[in-house]
């Protein structure tokens, strides 16, 4: 169903970043407009994605950008996975945002922190709900140009090093993409993501081979958007660049940019780029490194001893286990893997602000350090949040971390058709595996941090330690989070049904299909605002007069699908000469 | 880059050029041309100005901070592609008008987006120009707020 | 003309690959730059040519413009060339290429900004040194790594 407010989702963080971009220098201004822009952009996200499970709308939302028709303009399309990502990324950057304004220093908030974080979230939220594989590409340069701002806002000697590594890598993956894209709109003339989905589903149907090179070009894409998620072996500049950053720029990166690229494999692969001829490399690369990056990642966070560090592998973990239910596929590991992307997007912006709460008391995230306070004395009430927040991690049954792996375990040893043969039973062990290190991991942290050390204490804490954990609107931004995280939980049935759907949708790109090619013509064509005759339809125009050259052009139809596109129904709507 | 003839060159280049980048604009949306063309052509003399008479001559002439005009190009980009959002367009819907204020011109509402970003390039060109070639480098830190 | 353009695109992306594996920052943000070119002029390549006039043997496609085949205004627009938008090049790579253009020129707008910051703030542009925190023993004299920023503008 068209509905052109969808676009409220970027346009809103664009509005309030352009207007923060003037008045940068008064704080107390950019901030209660950030606030407002933020809360508005989340308001939003719940409004649509009431409005997208409504009965008439079917779970699809569309706009086509400046009412050009589907496979020529720039289609966006919210639907339920995408409507989850935007409200949690919005929920999450919000959160990361409030807590930014107690603890960021003045003169680096100055550096246009209040425009960039605008920018960044415009960025993220094009990218969920962008169609088209161009269109994409933008969004990621929206997105990441912000984040190399915000990687060295506080231009501290130790961020100088690291970033360019972030930098560098992502500008590198960013000309892969430009490749690839170029190649995809070489072998099917489109980069339409549902026009992609029908086609590469038509030629698969009709048996016919994909164009030569399509799995090349499939690899490609993968390293691109890999190295964006952190998959194994593309992870190694995470825990490198992202401890460096303050702490709630870390809940915002760490929370919603890997997903981005999670988000884009289970967009694209599944349908497009892992179907067909590609599948037989494209699926055991997937599988693979879904496995060794959810092991290895838990290996890893056993092995650090900086709590900072620790976290950054939990967020790999997280990576690794919804890349796995991106894998396996099938309803139920789609599924499993949009649930646990909405849930570990706030659990890991929640994982690192209570990390900032332990730093402020402590003055650094070792977690040695961390064990020679006496906690039980000045905030035991933070033990309990880190314990709540451990098992979340690990994925405990009553709290919100528990039905995505089971989704997503479960998945992987019934297959994605349920059919016997089909299991991927070792991905649901590698799961287990990895869940069972998660456990270790985050029982280390916690204990490490609030149970072992006091023991060996001999004496009271001095007392110019900090009095506090931190300003409050960080822990405002911890209640909301743990608030949510416990929510999703407790009482997940409506997100679950939410990420049953945003399953079935992925499985079946059908819905997607029709929803974004045929839109119901409820808003007014460009013929009709312009008084231009446009032909209607294609039939209309083969029908006209034209010279004999056309003709006998036309009367040798292509190959290509370019011409079955149009359906008798189909407008065409393009600009008339001038 | 201080000889005579070349401080010479660039006060006359500068307004012909930036005659050149208007007349870029307005005719880009039939022909190729546009407002990222426009903007750099009058951001190239712009540069060929300071290196010319040096940064603060350009200051001088450009006495708006960078971040203002990129401020206000995006901001009327963006208005004229999400104006049409209120009367049941989708955004970036584009109007033809046939006779601009009476004037006889044939004008699209995508110029006004056009004219917005040739702001931003300006004043992202002038900024970068500005904070490159600042000669003191700044001790306190690397990357301080303020672009000029 | 495809085959100019596949020699402009390797010889593009073989500089661009000895410069990414420098030591030196600058030399690698060089790199980056024209790696970004090359990726845009190997779209150009694939644009290809104006329409074939038969679908391609090997892939079966019809290299052209998606909007070519209509003629809205059912006339001719140039006199005696047969189909006008026939002879047209596909414009769309070309509205791609334009977009990683201007992203190219902002990104490579910040990126050296970045060398000039981290030069002044860590005193050095050498990867080596920046990843361990360490000079680098170099038997062969190199120019100093003092923070100043050759080739600045004006």
């Amino acid at each position: 169903m068209t509905n052109r407010w969808i676009v409220l989702m970027v346009l809103l963080p664009l509005l309030t970043g352009v207007l923060s971009t003037p008045i940068v220098a008064r704080l107390r201004l950019s901030r209660v407009l950030g606030v407002v822009g933020l809360s508005a952009t989340l308001i939003a996200g719940l409004l649509l994605l009431n409005n997208a499970t409504s009965e008439q709308a079917g779970g699809i939302l569309v706009s086509q950008m400046g009412g050009w028709a589907a496979p020529y303009g720039i289609s966006l399309v919210f639907d339920t996975f995408s409507g989850l990502m935007l409200c949690a990324a919005a929920a999450v950057t919000l959160c990361g945002y409030v807590a930014a304004l107690g603890t960021l220093d003045r003169t680096v908030e100055r550096r246009y922190f209040h425009p960039l974080m605008h920018f960044m979230l415009a960025g993220v939220n094009l990218s969920f709900l962008t169609g088209d594989l161009f269109n994409l590409f933008v969004a990621f340069e929206i997105m990441l140009m912000a984040s190399y701002g915000l990687l060295c806002l506080a231009g501290g000697e130790a961020q100088l090093r690291q970033a360019y590594k972030y930098v560098l890598l992502n500008l590198l993956a960013s000309a892969l993409f430009v490749i690839a894209a170029g190649l995809v709109y070489g072998m099917f003339g489109t980069l339409n993501l549902a026009d992609l989905m029908r086609i590469v589903r038509e030629t698969s149907e009709q048996g016919e081979a994909l164009p030569t090179g399509f799995t090349a070009v499939s690899v490609v894409l993968l390293t691109v958007f890999g190295l964006k998620a952190a998959i194994f072996p593309l992870w190694f500049w995470l825990p490198d660049a992202y401890p460096t950053m303050p702490v709630p720029l870390l809940a915002v990166f760490g929370g919603v940019l890997t997903k981005v690229g999670v988000y884009v494999i289970a967009r694209t692969f599944p349908p497009i780029f892992a179907a067909g001829e590609a599948a037989e490399v494209i699926v055991p690369i997937l599988l693979t490194a879904a496995a060794l990056t959810m092991v290895l990642g838990a290996i890893m966070a056993v092995a650090y001893r900086r709590l900072r560090a620790v976290l950054c592998m939990f967020v790999i973990v997280g990576v690794g286990f919804a890349l796995a239910g991106v894998a396996v596929g099938g309803e139920t590991g789609l599924a499993g893997a949009a649930f646990y992307m909405t849930q570990s997007m706030i659990v890991a912006a929640l994982s690192f602000l209570v990390c900032g709460q332990i730093e402020n008391r402590v003055g650094s995230d070792d977690i040695d350090d961390a064990g020679q306070f006496s906690w039980y004395r000045a905030a035991p009430w933070l033990a309990v949040v880190g314990f709540v927040l451990a098992m979340t991690l690990v994925g405990l049954p009553p709290l919100s971390g528990f039905y995505g792996k089971l989704w997503v375990v479960q998945a992987a040893f019934t297959g994605p058709d349920e059919t016997p043969g089909h299991s991927v039973w070792w991905l649901g062990l590698a799961g287990l595996v990895a869940g069972t290190i998660t456990l270790l991991a985050a029982l280390r942290w916690w204990t490490g941090v609030f149970w072992l050390g006091r023991e060996d204490q001999t004496e009271e804490p001095p007392a110019t330690q900090p009095a506090s954990t931190g300003p409050r609107s960080l822990t405002l931004a911890v209640a909301l989070l743990l608030a949510a995280s416990l929510w999703m939980g407790v009482a997940a049935e409506p997100v679950l049904a939410l990420a049953k759907d945003a399953g079935t949708n992925l499985a079946d790109p059908q819905r997607y299909i029709t929803a974004v090619l045929q839109p119901e013509t409820t808003e007014p064509s460009y013929a009709s605002t312009h008084g231009t005759t446009t032909p209607a339809n294609d039939q209309a125009h083969r029908a006209s007069p034209s010279t004999p050259e056309h003709h006998a052009q036309d009367s040798t139809p292509p190959a290509t699908h370019a011409d079955d596109r149009f359906g008798p129904n189909h407008p065409i709507r393009l600009r008339g000469g001038h | 880059m201080t000889s005579l003839l070349f401080k010479t060159a660039t006060r006359l280049i500068l307004p012909l050029s930036l005659l050149f980048a208007a007349f870029m604009s307005f005719k880009g949306h039939n022909a190729p041309g546009g407002g990222f063309i426009g903007g750099l052509i009058a951001s190239v003399a712009l540069w060929l100005f300071a290196m010319a008479h040096g940064r603060d001559a350009l200051i001088a002439l450009v006495p708006v901070h960078p971040r203002v005009v990129v401020g206000f190009g995006l901001l009327i980009a963006l208005a004229t592609a999400a104006l049409p959002l209120l009367w049941g367009y989708p955004l970036l819907h584009s109007f033809a008008i046939d006779n601009f204020l009476g004037l006889g011109l044939h004008l699209v509402t995508a110029f006004f987006f056009d004219f917005g970003v040739m702001l931003v390039v300006i004043g992202v060109s002038t900024g970068m120009i500005q904070r490159l070639s600042e000669e003191v480098p700044d001790e306190s830190t690397g990357l301080e707020g303020d672009l000029a | 003309m495809t085959a100019v353009l596949a020699i402009c695109v390797a010889v593009t992306f073989a500089v661009s690959v000895y410069l990414l594996l420098g030591r030196e920052l600058k030399a690698v943000a060089m790199g980056v730059f024209l790696i970004s070119h090359a990726a845009n002029l190997s779209i150009l390549a694939m644009s290809g040519s104006p329409i074939l006039p038969t679908p391609d043997p090997e892939l079966g496609i019809t290299k052209r413009p998606p909007i070519s085949d209509y003629d809205f205004d059912g006339a001719l627009r140039h006199g005696d060339i047969a189909a006008p938008l026939d002879v047209m090049v596909d414009p769309l790579p070309q509205a791609l290429i334009l977009t990683a253009i201007v992203i190219g020129f902002a990104v490579m707008g910040f990126v050296l900004t970045l060398l000039v910051a981290t030069s002044r703030k860590v005193q050095t542009l050498d990867v080596d040194e920046l990843a361990t925190g360490e000079k680098r023993h170099d038997p062969v004299e190199r120019p100093a790594a003092d923070g100043t920023v050759q080739g600045g503008a004006a």
